[in-house]
């Protein structure tokens, strides 16, 4: 009867207050363990803001101002600090820049939320207010924005240099920022004029040199050298540009094949008969104008063989090889040209055209470039030079983020303060808001709004300010109407941040806010950890 | 001991009370675990799974989270397989029909430490699921006739479905989008021809429903992106060459031309077959295997859009929604039913490019984009729009729609407690008993929203005692509400499903009294 008795218990009321217990502390671990991954980064935050080093399992050293490559590096198990990571990601995919805000943004809430927690007030109506803060946020920062033209490139190049501003590049930014634009625009296509891919943008890293040596080239960079094993031209002009996917080897059959030699006239025989092949195939080649080569990778076979080097060489055919497969549909649509499978459909009419085709020096390596295309198609190439490995990766890292931030204005044309004005307006706006509001949706406003002030407050911080004095001050100008008045970072005090040229676009704001928001909702509703298979 | 020379040595055996006990013990536990994500206040939890990778979902799904668990315990097995049923049968309820299950035998638990013997608690509850059966069958509202009213039925039914999980703050968004998938239906159960693309970044707001058929895979290079009154072909074979399938098959030649001639030929087979393709008169090709850049080049000549490497999942609804057939040899042109659609062309979602098939013959295929903030939510958003897609193909079906909110368990309740009071015998104590359990759904979800669930179920029995009732918890402003007023609804066929698995369950475990596990079975035996 042992049995029973202690399993009477299982079946009463009390059972229920010590599962609730347990509960609690599953969400103050969860919430505790989200939010040392938001404190993990936040010091990199803004202008002043620190970089990370990070040493990865293979011994390789990244250093990066980048939120979303810091978190992505950081090995974190806890499933509640995960979905802080993940956060982080999706910022990157939504707009590409504020990764780092996003989680600062996160971690203050879920602190709010701790305290909102031990005031015993239910998880899920936290929730429902955050969401209706979060909306209420949205319309409040949409109303602050400012709407640009896409004409007008100073704006575009002033967004761009903010988000430049926080990275290890920031000096470069007078470099960067017109460069991120200019390849954007460039970019765009006048049919759907809200449609950015940044696929169309190939970013090519080159060691030696410096960040400035950076440069946007208006054609094609192949981060390899022609080959010339066999003395082929390094430069030509009036090119006529060939992308072929067959190779210029001696025949190799799909099903397995062997030549029988009898005797040794009949070796000479067959080295004559491979040499004329060959031959052949350049004829045509030739026959066509061609005068630049740019051969796919092949796995299972020789691309090009010394032999076939040494006849291209001959024809003055220029000749890259070894052009991955995913490379060809950019090339082909830069060049407006259309890839050649097999050797009997090489026409003229296939191929592309560029006034000048050559091979640089660049620091220790070579690279080939392609300028002067005719009809190029809507794609540019971006030379990221540097002097060591770590600034390039942190500049291409940089760039990129450069290159969301103006798309995200070709996205949704908005510009928006930055350097904190925004929040701190959105913080007093809501303060204003929730004491309109009944019950705890109130109160859970208020702290909403009480959370976002994190953000001056961490600028201020990190540029070794003084983070209460900044943010009363902050407050203060806000509350006398100076919507714009944000933290000049550079002069370590308050001004009207539009005049500084300190925007941002407005995609950025918004979806930091959102996606923040529906995260620590996510993390607040769970009430349970449970191993699975 | 003689049992012990009857079972191997690792077999273990455990009888009468002890294992009722174990039943019970390991059903409550399981009923336990699931009972917090009852209702629109229930909470998630996180699966962390043990193995390589460390994966983690987060879920509200009750079928997900008992699919997923180790368990070692035969009678909580039986709970997790009426989990999984009812998610088969209806799609919704997964976790109502554990905690009544749960909680017949929580009751049945006491009546048998009350010295009832199990048979008549059987026999006890059947009586009762026959009554809350026909009670609820009487309350029923059935709008088959009127569309318009029928139509907001099954706004109000996803609503209620959805309003529990992740997708409860845009519900109106959701299920206006989820009626509107299963209109498209008309009336077949076929959810196939719904297809679901999740897609991260941007906000669950983003995520639409689109007339058509989305593919996620890229168009061949150098071939057009849009094509009008598109033919397409759907096919399952390989592009490259023939090869002779017998192990060690090889052609010997004297000379690098025959050897050249036979490469020459191999193009020349390929080029047949891309011949034989476009002589269907298509101009859209679509292969489940890849295409090569030979067989890519004679497309794009051809004009023809080709579409390689697409998945299985991605053919099969391909050829459903565009009326094609899966082709694979290609020698008879006129036998091979080709797809149609009005137009293709390529469109970007997120940062992705996605082949977009609009005007399909199919009408009733659509395509459900979700977009969220990471891959939980979008797993989690993808498992809810399940259940509410379920639901709602079900009541199109069988029209009758209950109300919700524990209005139906207070229905039942009521009328079993009338019955137990006309019946003689020790049957009486286990028909209270299945009353005592279906009110404790409402108890549950009222406890879950953090409200004095004590207090709201005894008003609620009060309101019950009138005729005509439509009381319910109202879990937002936590008070008793009227059901009919405030939208919430739910289908009949899934509180029936409820009611009828959880009572079978209940007895099929209570019924039991003997557990024999055998032992596990030896690997060095085989040697």
């Amino acid at each position: 009867m042992a049995a029973v008795t202690a399993a009477q218990p299982r079946s009463s009321k009390t059972e229920s207050y010590v599962d609730n217990k347990r509960k609690e502390d599953i969400r103050q671990a969860n919430i505790n363990a989200a939010r040392a991954v938001a404190d993990a980064v936040r010091t990199s935050l803004g202008p002043k803001g620190m970089d990370k080093m990070i040493s990865t399992a293979n011994g390789e050293v990244i250093i990066t101002n980048d939120g979303a490559t810091i978190l992505n590096k950081m090995e974190v198990l806890q499933p509640a600090a995960k979905m802080l990571v993940d956060l982080s990601k999706s910022q990157d995919a939504a707009a590409g820049d504020g990764t780092t805000t996003v989680v600062v943004i996160a971690g203050a809430l879920l602190k709010q939320c701790l305290s909102l927690l031990s005031h015993g007030i239910h998880p899920t109506v936290i929730s429902d207010s955050l969401h209706k803060a979060s909306i209420k946020a949205v319309d409040v920062l949409t109303a602050m924005a400012v709407p640009l033209e896409l004409s007008d490139r100073e704006s575009l190049i002033k967004s761009a240099s903010t988000s430049l501003n926080s990275k290890v590049v920031s000096q470069y930014s007078t470099l960067l920022a017109p460069l991120a634009v200019d390849s954007v625009l460039f970019v765009v296509d006048p049919e759907k004029p809200d449609m950015v891919d940044l696929r169309d943008i190939k970013i090519v890293k080159r060691l030696g040199g410096t960040v400035d040596d950076t440069e946007l080239v208006k054609g094609l960079v192949f981060d390899k050298k022609a080959s010339h094993a066999a003395g082929g031209p390094a430069r030509m002009e009036n090119a006529k540009i060939a992308v072929i996917q067959f190779q210029i080897s001696p025949p190799k059959t799909d099903i397995e094949q062997s030549i029988v030699v009898s005797d040794y006239t009949q070796m000479d025989r067959i080295l004559k008969e491979e040499r004329n092949y060959i031959l052949g195939m350049i004829k045509k080649i030739k026959a066509t104008g061609c005068n630049v080569l740019l051969i796919q990778k092949s796995i299972l076979r020789d691309a090009v063989t010394d032999l076939s080097l040494h006849y291209l060489a001959k024809a003055k055919i220029m000749v890259i090889k070894d052009v991955e497969r995913d490379e060809i549909e950019f090339i082909t649509k830069t060049l407006n040209c259309l890839p050649i499978a097999n050797i009997e459909h090489f026409r003229a009419e296939k191929l592309g055209h560029a006034d000048l085709v050559e091979e640089v020096s660049l620091g220790d390596g070579k690279i080939v470039k392609v300028t002067g295309i005719k009809d190029m198609g809507r794609t540019t190439t971006v030379l990221v030079r540097g002097s060591n490995q770590l600034v390039i990766d942190e500049a291409e890292r940089s760039l990129h983020d450069a290159l969301c931030v103006v798309r995200c204005l070709v996205n949704k044309r908005f510009l928006i303060a930055g350097g904190g004005a925004p929040e701190i307006e959105l913080s007093r706006q809501l303060g204003a808001w929730s004491k309109v509001l009944h019950g705890m949706e109130g109160y859970c406003v208020r702290s909403f709004a009480e959370a976002l002030e994190v953000i001056p407050y961490t600028l201020a911080e990190n540029a070794g300010l003084n983070p209460i004095a900044i943010v009363t001050e902050l407050r203060n100008r806000h509350a006398q109407g100076e919507i714009n008045a944000g933290i000049n970072v550079r002069k370590g005090q308050i001004t009207n941040i539009l005049e500084e040229n300190v925007v941002q676009p407005l995609l950025v704001s918004t979806s930091a806010i959102t996606l923040a928001t529906e995260c620590v909702r996510m993390i607040l509703k769970i009430d349970d950890i449970v191993n699975v298979r | 001991m003689a049992i012990g020379k009857i079972l191997k040595d690792d077999a273990s055996e455990e009888k009468g009370e002890r294992a009722r006990m174990a039943s019970f013990v390991g059903v409550i536990a399981i009923t336990d675990l699931v009972k917090t994500t009852l209702g629109p206040k229930g909470m998630d939890k996180i699966l962390q799974s043990t193995g390589r990778g460390h994966e983690v979902t987060v879920t509200n799904d009750g079928a997900t989270i008992l699919k997923s668990l180790h368990i070692d315990n035969p009678a909580a097995e039986v709970l997790i397989d009426i989990s999984k049923v009812q998610d088969d049968e209806v799609g919704d309820g997964t976790t109502s029909v554990v905690v009544l299950a749960g909680e017949l035998l929580r009751e049945a638990e006491k009546l048998v430490a009350a010295k009832i013997h199990p048979m008549t608690i059987i026999s006890g509850y059947c009586m009762p699921a026959e009554c809350a059966h026909n009670a609820l069958l009487q309350r029923v509202v059935d709008n088959k006739e009127n569309a318009e009213k029928f139509k907001s039925d099954l706004m109000k039914i996803a609503m209620t479905t959805l309003s529990s999980k992740i997708l409860s703050q845009d519900k109106e968004h959701f299920a206006q989008l989820a009626v509107d998938a299963v209109m498209r239906l008309k009336g077949s159960t076929n959810l196939e021809a719904i297809q679901i693309i999740k897609k991260p970044g941007g906000s669950l707001k983003d995520s639409f429903l689109d007339e058509g058929f989305i593919l996620d895979k890229k168009i061949g290079l150098g071939q057009p992106k849009r094509i009008e009154n598109a033919k397409i072909l759907v096919a399952n074979t390989a592009m490259d060459t023939d090869k002779v399938k017998i192990y060690g098959a090889r052609v010997c030649v004297d000379s690098m031309s025959k050897v050249a001639e036979i490469e020459g030929a191999e193009k020349e087979k390929m080029r047949e077959k891309v011949q034989k393709i476009i002589a269907h008169g298509i101009n859209c090709f679509v292969n489940r295997q890849l295409i090569y850049n030979f067989p890519e080049e004679l497309f794009a000549n051809a004009g023809i859009l080709a579409i390689e490497h697409a998945d299985f999942d991605g053919i099969e609804r391909l050829f459903l929604v565009t009326g094609g057939e899966l082709a694979s040899t290609f020698d008879n042109p006129e036998s091979i039913k080709l797809g149609h659609c009005k137009l293709i062309e390529e469109i970007m979602i997120g940062e992705d490019k996605l082949i977009h098939f609009s005007g399909v013959e199919m009408g009733q295929a659509c395509t459900v984009v979700l977009r969220g903030a990471s891959h939980h939510v979008l797993d989690e958003a993808e498992r809810s729009l399940h259940d509410a897609l379920c639901v709602l193909s079900q009541t199109v079906n069988d029209t009758r729609v209950l109300l919700g909110g524990g209005w139906p368990e207070m229905v039942m309740a009521k009328e079993v407690d009338d019955l137990a009071r006309k019946t003689p015998g020790k049957k009486s104590h286990a028909i209270e008993a299945f009353s005592r359990a279906l009110v404790a759904i409402p108890t549950i979800i009222a406890d879950n929203a953090g409200l004095d669930s004590a207090d709201l179920v005894s008003q609620l029995r009060v309101e019950h005692h009138k005729e005509g009732c439509n009381a319910g918890i109202d879990v937002i402003s936590g008070s008793v509400g009227d059901m009919a007023e405030l939208g919430i609804s739910e289908s009949f066929k899934v509180k029936l499903a409820v009611l009828l698995s959880a009572t079978e369950a209940a007895e099929m475990i209570l019924k039991v009294d003997e557990i024999i596990s055998c032992g596990p079975r030896r690997r060095e035996d085989r040697m």
